[in-house]
């Protein structure tokens, strides 16, 4: 599972910078000024051309891009890694949320910044759902996954008392095509790539409608206007509990501990598995050793009890989340070129 | 129900909490009254702080800086035309002229006095209807969504001055909010392959920039720029104004919360709307715009009940009804809290104790205010030349902190020039606002109503509240325009005659 030499194709740079902090605060003029004082302290310090760049690594605090706004699930994330990460490296880490264009600016900043491992993309799948839509310039190849973390199970989650359960869903969907209506966040969204999945490998003729917020998709599945939405078990926990929303269908290899009443997209002959995922990125030409060093010290913190006992809270331990930097680029190649093709056929 | 607030009440009034939502207050006080600082950022910044905390305590934080900011955004938008949220930025409109006139002390009193009895309104119908009006909120979808948009851009014809000039402002205002990635099906609209463009245009950038720069341009550029006037006195409570604003305040305020509890859209709409439907119904609508005291009230009212308002479907099916809301609703989750239907019931000891703050935090604003504002009216004898530059600069780090943004920045200042243009001949900016905050409801969800229906129009005519609402606006529309055009024959039929 863990896959810890991250031969990512690229030859190790040669680490020139020694910047001062640069934080979010800093204008344009300030980071000239930066850089110039940077170019003065390479001058003083030749040792940082030496091979073993992962041993004062990090030189500096660390920056965290989060490429989604405050508050959300990627937001949350990266604010628990955070002091987590600070006590595990010895270091300061400052939080900058870029929520524009779906997180696409974080990504393009982290793509066009140092090479040196301490600027650190916090995405969800968004970052390839928006790849395959043509809506993030900075591919795959710009990017080094250090890792995964978090792995959420995608469901269709339908009003109990419209449709009892799956086999009530489907047979109203096949007697009126072209009349189900299944609600999402935005059209280059993890929950639109479970729709178009799942509308691929049904056949079924339903359409979908993009909302702004995902509480408004969920305020129309639960006022009767639209039939159903796709997300994460772990945001309807509570409408379970109350009976105005349940799901009815796991995108998963198996039925979950939790719920074994709920029925698998695999069991029904379908292979979709995805979920939202959240990672961690930073510039492709970082070099292997910070990149292994970074991942070795992510899987701890994934693996410690704060952690865990934070993914148990906000409801994300129904599936193993950690994947390691070559497992996860990997995974990525696969969606990204699934998505493509969905998104092609529509 | 009774028995569950005063057992809040009980939590509230222990010291620590007490200490809490003071402190709350002053900090929504500060953070609201700069521009560019809004409820949503004051939140994000205390979010971290809050996760040591109890949930009862976090909670009562988060949502008593809420409700304070919006109250306070009032101060800095009446005193210098610079909306301290955008939830203010209709405050500005009849609020900067008073202070012009040298009634600063006035329209800071009525604003005081409207937001506070708002705000009361808001909470007292959170408490007691959360539960029934959650169910409201169900049965507005995108075909009520479009009507309700439809019916406030119909203001535009009211709006007295030139009805083109006002005509070319909304559809400026509309043409703004399509830039950006369309939300419906992904395709860039006007970004030309700018990332900072795909978002969208802000709205913080516009209002800061079209209000608060401009006018600092303006004052800059003016050979006279003394303020007229030194002492401020503020009266909050003054029996013949009072007489004058209160159908303005009871409607508004009822306007506010009705339109605070429909997810997705908030305060800033609903001091838009109440602000519209003040003039539509006044007698006077050409007082509006030069310092009419039912001006300030109508967003003042509408905007501190529609804050309360956004709350209901928060807490009765933990969906956010606004930008701030959706951030405490993230904080929910972070403390292992589940919002959802059941959480009225499973966590009616926080929920009840919040509801008491929120109830306590509407009568120390009513307390802190006046000294608060005292501070910022000694200001206005600062002399134009060093306030200026301090106002521009708050502009600046307000609209960058937003998004972390240089490009915001760049979009603001431009913003202020148009702004400073357009003033000069006399543009209703209004018209803009009101294009660009109501624009993006009324196109998506006009789609997305087309969507549900495949493509029958019969949607919008079938549902009974759209149907009632797009009914209202023609009415008044029609009304409008037979009225504008009687009064032209009139005054054609006095000049032949």
């Amino acid at each position: 599972m863990s896959g810890h030499l991250a031969t990512n194709g690229h030859l190790p740079m040669l680490n020139h910078n020694n910047h001062p902090q640069e934080n979010a605060m800093i204008t344009r003029n300030a980071i000239i000024t930066a850089s110039a004082l940077g170019l003065s302290l390479v001058v003083a310090s030749p040792a940082a051309l030496s091979a073993d760049e992962a041993a004062d690594f990090p030189s500096k605090p660390l920056q965290f891009l989060v490429a989604a706004g405050a508050g959300g699930g990627t937001d949350n994330f990266a604010r628990t890694i955070k002091p987590l990460l600070e006590e595990a490296m010895d270091t300061r880490v400052t939080v900058v949320n870029l929520p524009s264009a779906s997180g696409a600016l974080a990504h393009q900043r982290t793509a066009n910044g140092d090479a040196d491992g301490h600027t650190l993309d916090f995405a969800s799948s968004t970052l390839v759902t928006s790849l395959a839509a043509g809506q993030n310039p900075t591919g795959l190849d710009q990017l080094t996954p250090v890792a995964r973390m978090q792995s959420d199970v995608m469901t269709l989650i339908v009003d109990p008392d419209k449709y009892a359960d799956f086999d009530a869903f489907m047979e109203h969907a096949k007697a009126n095509p072209g009349q189900v209506i299944i609600g999402g966040t935005h059209a280059a969204s993890p929950d639109r790539m479970a729709f178009l999945s799942f509308r691929d490998a049904t056949g079924l003729d339903i359409s979908f409608i993009p909302y702004d917020e995902e509480g408004s998709v969920a305020a129309n599945v639960m006022g009767g206007n639209i039939d159903g939405l796709f997300g994460e078990i772990s945001s309807v926990l509570s409408y379970m509990e109350s009976g105005e929303m349940m799901p009815i269908l796991v995108f998963a290899e198996e039925r979950l501990e939790n719920f074994p009443d709920i029925p698998t997209t695999v069991e029904n002959g379908w292979d979709l598995t995805d979920g939202n995922e959240r990672g961690i990125f930073v510039h492709a030409d970082t070099p292997d050793a910070i990149v292994e060093k970074l991942e070795s010290t992510l899987k701890s913190v994934y693996d410690s009890e704060t952690y865990q006992e934070y993914e148990e809270r906000v409801n994300l331990h129904y599936r193993e989340g950690w994947l390691g930097s070559d497992d996860y680029r990997e995974k990525l190649e696969q969606n990204l070129e699934l998505y493509t093709r969905l998104l092609e056929n529509t | 129900m009774l028995e569950s607030f005063l057992s809040g009440l009980g939590v509230v009034f222990q010291p620590m909490n007490l200490l809490i939502l003071t402190s709350a207050v002053f900090i929504g006080f500060i953070g609201g009254a700069l521009p560019g600082i809004s409820g949503v950022i004051l939140v994000v910044i205390l979010l971290p702080v809050t996760y040591g905390m109890e949930p009862t305590q976090a909670f009562m934080l988060l949502t008593a800086i809420y409700g304070s900011t919006v109250f306070s955004g009032l101060i800095t938008a009446i005193l210098y035309r610079a909306p301290g949220t955008p939830e203010a930025v209709m405050t500005a409109f009849d609020g900067y002229p008073m202070t012009q006139q040298g009634e600063a002390g006035k329209a800071l009193g009525i604003g005081v006095l409207s937001s506070a009895v708002g705000g009361l309104v808001g909470t007292i119908a959170l408490i007691i209807f959360t539960p029934m009006l959650a169910s409201v909120a169900l049965k507005f979808s995108s075909p009520e969504y479009f009507a309700l948009a439809i019916l406030g851009l119909t203001v535009v014809a009211s709006l007295g001055g030139r009805l083109i000039l006002g005509l070319i402002g909304a559809t400026l205002g509309l043409l703004i909010a399509t830039i950006g990635i369309d939300p419906l099906t992904g395709t860039s609209r006007y970004t030309f392959d700018n990332l900072n463009l795909a978002e969208g245009v802000g709205l913080i950038p516009v209002i800061v920039g079209l209000f608060a720069v401009s006018e600092v341009m303006k004052r800059s550029l003016s050979r006279d720029a003394e303020q007229p006037l030194t002492k401020v006195k503020i009266k909050i409570f003054d029996a013949p104004i009072l007489k004058k604003i209160g159908v303005t305040l009871s409607r508004s305020s009822i306007l506010g919360v009705i339109i605070g509890i429909l997810p997705g859209i908030g305060a800033s709409t609903a001091a838009m709307v109440s602000y519209s439907e003040t003039v539509r119904w006044s007698k006077h609508p050409e007082k509006f715009g030069k310092g009419a005291p039912e001006g300030i009230a109508a967003p003042e009212a509408a905007n501190n009940a529609a804050a309360m308002g956004a709350l209901v479907p928060l807490f009765a099916l933990g969906i956010p009804g606004s930008g701030t809301t959706a951030i405490i609703l993230g904080a929910f989750i972070m403390h292992g809290l589940q919002p959802g239907p059941m959480f009225m019931l499973t966590s009616s000891d926080l929920i009840y104790a919040v509801f008491a703050g929120l109830f306590v935090v509407n009568f120390m604003i009513l307390a802190f205010s006046k000294p608060f504002i005292k501070l910022f009216t000694r200001l206005l004898n600062v002399p134009y030349s060093a306030l200026g530059p301090i106002i521009l600069m708050c502009c600046i780090v307000g609209t960058y902190s937003v998004r972390n943004s240089m490009f915001d920045v760049w979009l603001m200042l431009g913003f202020g020039v148009l702004g400073f243009l357009l003033e000069k001949i006399k543009f209703p900016l209004v018209s803009i606002i009101l294009g660009l905050v109501l624009g993006p409801i009324a196109e998506s969800e006009l789609r997305r109503s087309l969507a549900m229906s495949q493509g029958d129009l019969g949607i919008f005519f079938s549902r009974p509240i759209s149907a009632s609402l797009i009914a209202i606006a023609v009415l008044l529309l029609g009304t409008t325009i037979v009225i504008a055009l009687r009064k032209r024959a009139r005054i054609r039929a006095a000049a032949m005659g």
